[in-house]
């Protein structure tokens, strides 16, 4: 309960059109886009909406006072809970804050705030030739500030790396309402703690990301995709290796498992060569033409090493967008096959991919489920997707058991719990398994040196 | 209600919310999302409630049914969601178990509902219009709408000169080979708001074939979409009997096309309709449809800039899109502005009750209009029309706004 002078502070400092307090009006502030159940006490009991810096400022200061827990929100497509406000209090939904404040071409940078959404990031640039890699699937919908929240990744990882590679520096709002500058344009800095990185994944525990200078490289000329059947899910993960190895180094390799391709198979009605047991869909770039046929012929070569059953590479931008749509559905036609779906987002070493999906197959026979597994096969990231029914009787306690073996086969190969999405709420009971007592400890450290009060973001990662 | 009724409606509309991923993607295509911000306008705000009512964490409350009102059911979260999660259907049923749960869905709705059964009142909008004024309703038809309906004879003396009014009587060279008996369905709002356009489609009905002239029924959307549903499907049944000789049902109304279109799924468990109703469906199509179907040539050519704005129940609730801009290719200087088919903000009485937002998403659409610098605005639904109408007065009448059957 927040009272009600608090409140009317509040709505003095944002003014009252951006307050929500009314229960049903906050409960849309109670979910994001993670498996997390519906609960009464996850609605916030107010939703803040500010424009500005000094707004989010004069907010956290009143928060901080009257000790209000704080749960910063972008678009609240996250998976994993991280803006789920589970102790109350304040919702504080930066999705307003859209200004694009400068493009520095010459520099090679882009300054944002916070709420502006990846996707727009991107076009800006693109439409001067420049280019912003990190390329989460919610991309459309994800806000700069959750992708920096969260530290995401996406396809383009293999080649370009993650969000974190592209933050150069951040405006952030700490616990107490002071204003901090990290980092900067200049890109050799050791000038003190590197705090850049630190808020980079902290997912809205350490401070409110208000603004982030994001690096940016020049666009690739061309493009094109390509899409490869194997026999088995090893050779598929050889060619990849293989052709990292050789230096041709593609902008996606995605890797998908035979179940998935079922999914695919039934969702859009195609017929599937049932030999095939994976399928990559890659994703090439370069400065010409030329350059990209050289590079689909070493991918050829290499993949008939191992033994490829259909090499597709497309001649029209409808067959790029064919290929793609397929890779783009398969969350949705994974999702059509059972009633319920736990998405996990696990990471490993990139050679222990095949290793960790045959673990899988053996936690899924041993817990009589489907587990259709997909990921980013360039960088080790790996999706399973646990299929289930939790109507049925036992069954969710199977899921819960399969889950937590999916992330002791991530670790047991030298991985982790995590590649993308954060660990919010619902991999906070694994964090100790990976990151040990003392680690989990160093984190808390962090944490009360920031927020003493533990106002930010209550209750997640640990 | 009975505890089981409430099991019905819950578990349908479970089976349509639980399919929501909760990703975002409708927030950013929502017409509603995109003039109020607030999760609660998009999509996934409403399958949500829908969700956390069924579950028990929210209450079935007022404030529950007003978010759930407050919906164009325009399915443009439908169509671009990953997962196809049927928003508008769910809507739909979630009004129909509040009307049912308040034994009403309102005295407004209750008195629109009871009007729109009434043949009598309907036809004779005189009489619509003082019991719409009664009932609040009276902005349906705005001032001097009727009156001043831009009719196809100004049309073609402001636009093409005399010449082209003489050379009118072209007969169509569509030869009806298979004798197939035609039969107009008219729209209640488009016979209390535009006759000249019903006598338009009648017009050109009679060039291809002998149109037969029922005394219909409304389709029903009014009464489905506000919780009225055993009302629909009495006139549902109505027009399935009125209509069974017919072999093709024409509607220049998009959302009876489109509602008649769909009124087989209310049947699938009543076994003695259920064959006739899905009959009775097959055999509808929307004017720009048929007239494409059949090949039917515009009567004149005009110089002049036209656009068209895709409604919502056309396009996306039929997929009929290329049809009515090909007929206009052909009828005049066709160009494509931008977000035609994005919702003008009328649907149904949305416009009467959230006046404001629904002013709001007119206003882009005003703006997408004045851009595309058309002279004329074409539609094939009267709500459409009556928004695009306020649009023009507020344009300074930089454009008209007409029926297809007007300018074909
Ligand atoms: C269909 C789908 C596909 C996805 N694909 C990918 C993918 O390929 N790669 C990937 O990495 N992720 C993916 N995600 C997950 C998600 O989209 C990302 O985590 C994204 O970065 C979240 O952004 P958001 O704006 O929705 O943040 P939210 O979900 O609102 O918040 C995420 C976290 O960041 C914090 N936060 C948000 N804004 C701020 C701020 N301004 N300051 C401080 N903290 C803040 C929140 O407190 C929370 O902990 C996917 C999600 C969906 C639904
Ligand atoms: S786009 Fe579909 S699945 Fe995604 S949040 Fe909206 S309704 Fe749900
Ligand atoms: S039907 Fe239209 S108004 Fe309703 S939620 Fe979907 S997009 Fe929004």
């Amino acid at each position: 309960m927040i009272a009600d002078e608090i409140k009317l502070k509040i709505r003095d400092i944002v003014g009252s059109e951006n307050v929500l307090d009314s229960n049903v009006d906050c409960f849309g502030y109670s979910y994001d886009s993670s498996f997390v159940p519906m609960s009464a006490e996850n609605i916030p009991d107010l939703v803040v909406i500010p424009s500005t810096t000094k707004e989010v400022s004069a907010v956290m200061a009143i928060a901080n006072q009257y000790g209000i827990p704080v749960t910063p929100r972008g678009t609240a497509s996250g998976r994993t809970g991280g803006c789920i406000p589970i102790r109350g209090g304040i919702s504080l939904a930066l999705h307003r804050m859209t200004q694009i404040i400068e493009l520095d071409e010459r520099n090679m940078m882009i300054t944002v705030e916070a709420g502006v959404r990846t996707i727009d990031v991107y076009n800006f640039c693109a439409e001067k030739g420049l280019f912003f890699p990190p390329d989460p699937a919610s991309w459309k919908y994800s806000t700069i500030g959750g992708n920096v929240g969260e530290n995401a990744g996406g396809m383009r990882a293999v080649k370009y790396g993650v969000t974190s590679n592209y933050v150069m520096g951040l405006e952030v709002v700490l616990a107490d309402g002071s204003i901090i500058n990290t980092g900067g344009k200049a890109i050799k800095n050791v000038t003190g703690y590197n705090l850049t990185q630190l808020f980079t994944g902290s997912e809205g525990t350490l401070g409110v990301i208000t603004k982030a200078i994001l690096r940016l490289i020049p666009m690739p000329k061309v493009r094109n995709t390509m899409q490869l059947m194997f026999p088995s899910l090893d050779n598929a993960c050889n060619t990849i290796h293989k052709m990292l190895i050789s230096g041709v180094v593609p902008a996606a390799a995605e890797l998908m498992d035979k179940i998935s391709l079922q999914a695919v198979a039934k969702h859009r009605k195609l017929d599937i060569n049932p030999s095939i047991e994976a399928c990559i869909v890659l994703e090439i770039d370069g400065e010409t033409n030329e350059d990209l046929q050289e590079q689909a012929k070493k991918i050829q070569i290499t993949a008939n090493e191992f033994d490829v059953i259909e090499v597709r590479i497309a001649a029209s931008q409808q067959e790029v967008d064919d290929i793609w749509a397929i890779r783009r559905g398969l969350s949705s036609a994974i999702g059509a096959m059972a009633p319920n779906r736990f998405g996990e987002d696990i990471s490993v070493p990139r050679d222990a991919f095949p290793e960790t999906v045959r673990l899988i197959r053996r936690i899924a026979e041993k817990n009589k489920l489907t587990i259709a597994v997909y990921g980013h096969a360039g960088d080790g990231n790996i999706h399973p997707s646990v299929l289930c029914d939790l109507s049925k009787p036992g069954e969710e306690q199977q899921v819960h058991d399969a889950i937590d073996e999916i992330f002791a086969a991530a670790l047991s190969v030298g991985g982790t719990l995590s590649g993308e999405h954060g660990i919010g709420i619902t991999k906070r009971p694994h964090i100790a398994k990976a990151l040990g007592e003392a680690g989990v400890n160093t984190l808390k450290m962090v944490k009360q040196v920031f927020d003493p009060n533990g106002i930010l973001n209550p209750g997640k990662i640990w | 209600m009975k505890n089981t009724d409430i099991q019905k409606y819950f578990k349908e509309v479970d089976d349509i919310v639980s399919q929501c991923d909760r990703c975002g993607t409708c927030l950013t295509v929502c017409p509603l999302f995109g003039v109020k911000d607030i999760e609660s306008s998009s999509a996934r705000g409403k399958n949500n409630i829908a969700r956390g009512m069924i579950q028990g964490v929210v209450k079935p409350s007022a404030e529950v049914l007003d978010i759930v009102n407050f919906c164009l059911l325009c399915r443009t979260c439908v169509d671009n969601c990953p997962s196809k999660v049927k928003t508008d259907n769910a809507m739909i049923v979630i009004r129909q178990y509040f009307a049912e749960k308040n034994g009403s869905p309102g005295i407004k709705y209750k008195a629109l509902g009871g009007l729109m059964k009434n043949r009598t009142l309907v036809k004779f909008s005189a009489g619509t219009l003082k019991i719409l004024r009664k009932i609040g309703m009276n902005t349906l038809i705005p001032h001097g709408m009727a009156p001043s309906e831009f009719t196809r004879k100004q049309y073609l003396s402001s636009f093409a000169g005399p010449a082209a009014l003489g050379s009118l009587a072209a007969t169509s060279p569509i030869d009806l080979s298979n004798k197939s008996k035609v039969a107009y369905f008219k729209g209640c709002g488009m016979g209390m708001m535009f006759p000249d356009a019903v006598e338009g489609t009648l017009a050109i009905l009679r060039t291809l074939t002998e149109p037969q002239i029922i005394d219909n029924m409304c389709c029903g959307l009014p009464h489905l979409a506000h919780g009225l549903r055993s009302d629909f499907l009495d006139m549902a049944k109505e027009n399935i009997s009125l209509f069974e000789k017919a072999d093709v049902i024409v509607s220049d109304c998009a959302s009876c096309s489109g509602t008649l279109k769909h009124i087989a799924a209310h049947f699938t468990d009543d076994p003695a309709w259920q064959e006739r109703a899905a009959a009775f469906s097959r055999k509808i199509m929307g004017i720009s449809e048929y007239l494409f179907q059949v090949g039917y040539k515009p009567q004149h050519r005009v110089d002049v800039k036209m656009t068209f704005h895709e409604p919502c129940h056309l396009g996306r609730g039929q997929g009929v899109r290329k049809q009515p801009r090909q007929l206009l290719t052909a009828a005049g200087k066709f160009i494509e502005m931008a977000g035609a088919d994005n919702c003008c903000g009328g649907a149904g009485s949305f416009h009467i009750d959230y006046p404001a937002i629904a002013q709001s998403i007119l206003d882009k659409k005003r703006i997408n209009i004045e851009n595309s610098g058309a002279h004329i605005v074409v539609s094939e639904c009267p709500t459409c029309l009556v928004q695009l109408n306020k649009a023009a007065v507020q344009s300074g009448n930089k454009f008209k706004v007409m029926h297809i059957s007007q300018v074909i």
